[in-house]
């Protein structure tokens, strides 16, 4: 561990980067969302692909783009990556390399882009279930992060570039998630957003809350904390429109600002149609708040056409199948009408935008793609490559970094993974990462994690 | 050749037994497949008890567990054994024939540890709920044996009797760093043992030529270890840290016995003494345990650990976490995923054969059961699962699973998966292919699944057509059969919903 540390350390240290020349390849050139990571200190030599080094190309077999729509495979093709981007991604036939590029051939192997895991729980130190009120707006799981830690390291080893950190389920408003770079050991680095969500859990366990609240009350008391962040944001809208008297801040509702702009969303656990119902009737229909449905399990599925009116996301787990059950005698659970795949379930209504979650360590982070194969296992149709994308750019796309992550376009972040065949495949392993262009993970230079 | 049904060709066996169970057992739903029998139609049937149960499986790819690959070809169960396979099989005028094409046929799978199977939780000879629900799904995952306890017994669903192979499975020893003074009692019964026979031996030469010689004392010996040394059993430890594996094959190789090595957690730090000892290792490829900090050896759980034992010489038997089924939604980790805890061994570089050897011949081996099931061979008994693509791929399912010749789960005829990828012949197929028309990219990614790349050589050497066939074409299993499949099922298909209903009214009697 301290010899890689001290690799990684001496890595980043010789991130050569000229601050703030984060321009070139990218639309627009700047970084509206802020998914660039904090260059650390110039160095004289940056790895090939890394921002300020010379160019990287990766020559693959495969090269899964997952791009949320269209044919999303290139065969026998290149990526080049330059400054942490991407710059060209292409046929072999006709990209050409451009010289100096350092040539990486995976051969036989595929390249994708990271995995994207939104309801992730092991990206510190656990202290994030204060369950100090019903709703806690303003609590923070980014003061609880520990990068690089060795779980999210793992995790890390499977695949997994970004991960949602989020507060427990305790309460209704658990706090505000925080998105994080997993390769990367330092929290200046490891930052994407914060705060990256706000967590909502409806029903379930909040309801062994100290006062052990029900469900009508739980929604008022949500609906309630909802419409005063909502007042406090409107304040300040005002304010930075008209000016006038300045409002004073407070840090129980600051979100509210971000969520009303759509810079952050709401991420929901949610579970059982009747409260998943919540989350759309309440919070996406009455309160007009940016909202995905993460942690959708047992028998939210059968909202999916409802999901899909409203172009909502729809992540699922860590439960992959549900059983409906019939008849009466079913004191035991047993009795089942037939078991149902949840995602297969949200497809078969109509849903597009499906995702995969573990809420890691329930599933552990590095069986992410796991989820996926057990999703298609029980149902899912994945003759679209539909799974791939459950896993990368429909959740990059869920937390507003739809444009950044999540596939292999050009001027996008280069989060890249070499994988030995289907991603979703329990055999496939991956042998080696990079994190906006830094190689983070290598088997070829240090034991396999996973 | 004629088709029968199931449920016709049980009907002709004496089962007063299961008659009386279902009737108080079997709820409507789990009388489907496995209820038979009306007293009329056993009458009429009469000339047929005499006759032999033939079973033949046409047409499907026959995977030996063994390496061996069939394509195309048959096999001929005759009263619950395997009585040939190949090409050149003759099927008798009076066999049930299942068309197989397209699917292919294993060993059914064995389960060296499990609860909750045989819906009981006592002596498998006193109480067995053969219509347990949990067989049914350990059936849908492709295990038909399983120890429970430590007994070694068959899904044989709706049979009370013929189930248990063996009641030993294991002998267990302990033998850790942890407990000296046991440590010191095992050595030492070891040795009294071994130097009994080695008396013992020497006393059967001696009176060859003296009458008088006095044959050696049994008293005292231990008995455990002298069947250990006589090689008639192979014990069975507890042991996952580098300490205890080493102390382990150490003792194994002073004495000369084959140990069974449960956990085996950091097996790959000490692979090559485990190999030495001729260790078989039971292990849990996704088992996460940090390394003991405190010790300057590498250790700890790896995903390379099955891979490396295997590399090193150690049989290698894969078990799941969880050795339950469970329905409460958390998928991938129990009994019922069997397939995919070795597919976790095949990630960390265990061969796809075995891969598939950790899941049928290697565990009967671990259990001595290996003279009867794990493998297709001639003479072994027919314990068969049919899939619809590769074993070991994720999205594969059982489609049915056989039992001494008998077929005892038939996917679509259960309400568990039946809607999943319908079988094309059956009731609940779409009656249009839903991507039919569409220009599914000839190269998407889900076409070769295999990661053609990795250890395909072993079991499935032609990785590129099969990935293509299973990747994921749901509606189109192989192209060259589909028509073939759809002709030659269709009477057992148009056949089975009556006679469901048939069962299912009788039950309800």
């Amino acid at each position: 561990m301290s010899e890689r540390t001290s690799t990684l350390r001496s890595l980043f240290a010789s991130a050569a980067v000229a601050a703030l020349s984060m321009v070139s390849a990218t639309a627009g050139g700047n970084d509206p969302l802020g998914v660039a990571p904090a260059p650390v200190k110039p160095a004289a030599t940056a790895k090939p692909g890394a921002e300020g080094g010379p160019g990287l190309a990766i020559r693959s077999s495969k090269i899964l783009t997952a791009e949320w729509q269209g044919r999303s495979v290139v065969n026998n093709g290149v990526v080049l990556v330059k400054d942490g981007r991407i710059e060209a991604v292409g046929s072999a036939a006709e990209t050409e390399i451009p010289e100096g590029y350092s040539v990486y051939d995976a051969g036989d192997d595929w390249v994708m882009p990271g995995l994207v895991e939104l309801h992730c729980h092991v990206a510190g130190a656990f202290g994030l279930n204060d369950t100090v009120y019903l709703t806690n707006p303003g609590v923070r799981a980014s003061s609880d992060v520990i990068a690089g830690n060795p779980l999210l390291r793992v995790g890390l080893a499977a695949g997994v570039t970004t991960a949602l950190y989020l507060p427990g389920s305790g309460t209704n408003i658990g706090g505000q998630g925080v998105l994080l770079r997993t390769g990367f050991e330092e929290y200046e680095r490891a930052i994407i957003r914060d705060p990256g969500s706000m967590k909502l859990a409806q029903a379930g366990n909040p309801e062994r809350w100290m006062l052990r609240p029900n469900r009508s009350f739980m929604n008022w008391h949500t609906r309630n904390t909802f419409k005063r962040g909502i007042a406090y944001a409107k304040e300040w809208e005002a304010y930075e429109k008209d000016g006038g008297a300045k409002p004073t801040i407070n840090p129980q509702f600051e979100i509210f600002r971000s969520l009303r702009k759509n810079e952050c969303q709401v991420s929901t656990h949610t579970q059982i149609y009747q409260v998943a119902l919540m989350t759309l009737t309440m919070v996406h229909d009455e309160l007009g708040i940016p909202v995905f449905i993460d942690h959708g399990t047992f028998d939210t599925w059968r909202l999916g056409a409802e999901v899909e009116k409203r172009e909502m996301f729809a992540i699922i787990g860590p439960r992959g199948i549900d059983v409906p059950t019939r008849g009466f005698i079913n004191w035991s659970g047993s009795n089942p009408e037939k078991i149902q795949g949840c995602v297969a379930g949200y497809q078969e209504m109509g849903t597009t935008r499906i995702g995969f979650n573990t809420d890691s360590p329930v599933i552990p982070q590095e069986e992410l793609q796991l989820q996926a194969a057990m999703g298609v296992r029980y149902g899912f149709d994945n003759k679209n490559m539909d799974a791939v994308r459950g896993l990368t750019i429909v959740p990059a796309m869920a937390c507003g970094l739809g444009d950044a992550i999540g596939s292999i376009e050009v001027g996008k972040i280069a989060d890249l993974l070499i994988i030995t065949g289907d991603p979703a495949d329990p055999r496939s392993h991956v042998k080696h990462v990079w994190q906006s262009g830094e190689s983070v993970y290598d088997t070829k230079e240090e034991p396999r994690l996973w | 050749m004629h088709l029968r049904t199931n449920q016709q060709r049980r009907a002709s066996r004496p089962t007063w037994l299961l008659m009386a169970a279902s009737l108080f057992l079997a709820p409507t739903a789990f009388g489907v497949a496995s209820v038979d029998d009306e007293p009329a139609k056993e009458a009429g049937t009469e000339d047929e008890e005499d006759k032999e149960e033939i079973l033949a499986l046409v047409g499907g790819e026959i995977h030996t567990g063994l390496g061996g690959v069939l394509r195309d070809a048959t096999i001929l169960v005759r009263d619950g054994k395997i009585e040939a396979f190949g090409y050149d099989v003759d099927v008798p005028e009076e066999a049930e024939v299942v068309d197989v094409s397209g699917l292919r046929v294993y060993p059914g799978l064995i389960a060296v540890g499990s609860f909750g199977l045989f819906g009981s939780s006592g002596s498998l000879d006193d109480s067995v709920d053969p219509y347990n629900q949990n067989m049914t799904l350990a059936l849908a995952a492709g295990i038909t044996t399983a120890v429970e306890g430590n007994t070694v017994a068959k899904l044989k669903r709706g049979h009370v009797d013929g189930l248990v192979v063996n009641s030993s499975a294991f002998e267990s020893m302990s033998y850790s760093n942890g407990n000296p003074q046991g440590q010191l009692k095992v050595e030492a019964d070891l040795k009294g043992a071994a130097d009994y026979i080695r008396a013992y031996r020497a006393w059967e030469q001696e009176k060859k030529s003296n009458k008088e010689a006095k044959e050696p004392s049994k008293k005292g010996v231990d008995q455990q270890s002298l069947r250990v040394l006589r090689g008639e059993v192979r014990p069975r430890f507890n042991a996952d840290t580098r300490t205890d594996l080493l102390e382990v094959a150490r003792l194994a190789q002073r004495f000369g016995f084959r140990p069974i090595i449960n956990g085996c957690r950091e097996g790959w730090t000490v692979a090559d003494e485990l190999g030495r000892a001729g260790a078989t290792a039971i292990v849990t490829p996704r088992t996460r345990r940090p390394k003991d900090e405190s010790l300057l050896r590498e250790g700890g759980s790896s995903i390379e650990n099955a891979s490396i034992l295997y590399e090193h010489g150690v049989n290698v038997v894969v078990v799941p976490a969880s050795r339950g089924i469970s329905l409460g939604g958390i998928v991938g980790q129990d009994l019922l995923h069997l397939p995919v805890e070795a597919g976790f061994a095949i990630r960390g570089g265990l061969p796809e054969l075995a891969g598939l050897r950790s899941i049928t011949i290697e565990a009967a081996r671990v259990l001595g059961v290996d003279y009867r099931i794990g493998s297709i061979e001639l003479g072994k008994d027919a314990d068969l699962i049919v899939t619809d693509g590769d074993l070991l791929h994720y999205q594969t399912f059982v489609q049915w699973a056989i039992v001494d010749g008998e077929i005892v789960y038939d996917k679509q005829a259960e309400m568990f998966f039946a809607h999943i990828r319908p079988r094309p012949e059956t009731a609940l197929a779409p009656a249009e292919k839903m991507d039919s028309g569409e220009e599914a990219p000839a190269d998407a990614p889900e076409g070769d699944p295999e990661g053609d790349s990795e250890g395909d050589s072993e079991g499935d050497a032609e990785g590129d057509s099969e990935g293509d066939a299973e990747g994921g074409d749901d509606e189109k299993p192989v192209t060259d059969e589909t028509s073939g499949d759809g002709g030659g099922e269709e009477p057992e298909s148009s056949e089975e919903p009556e006679s469901s209903e048939e069962t299912a009214g009788e039950s309800g009697d």
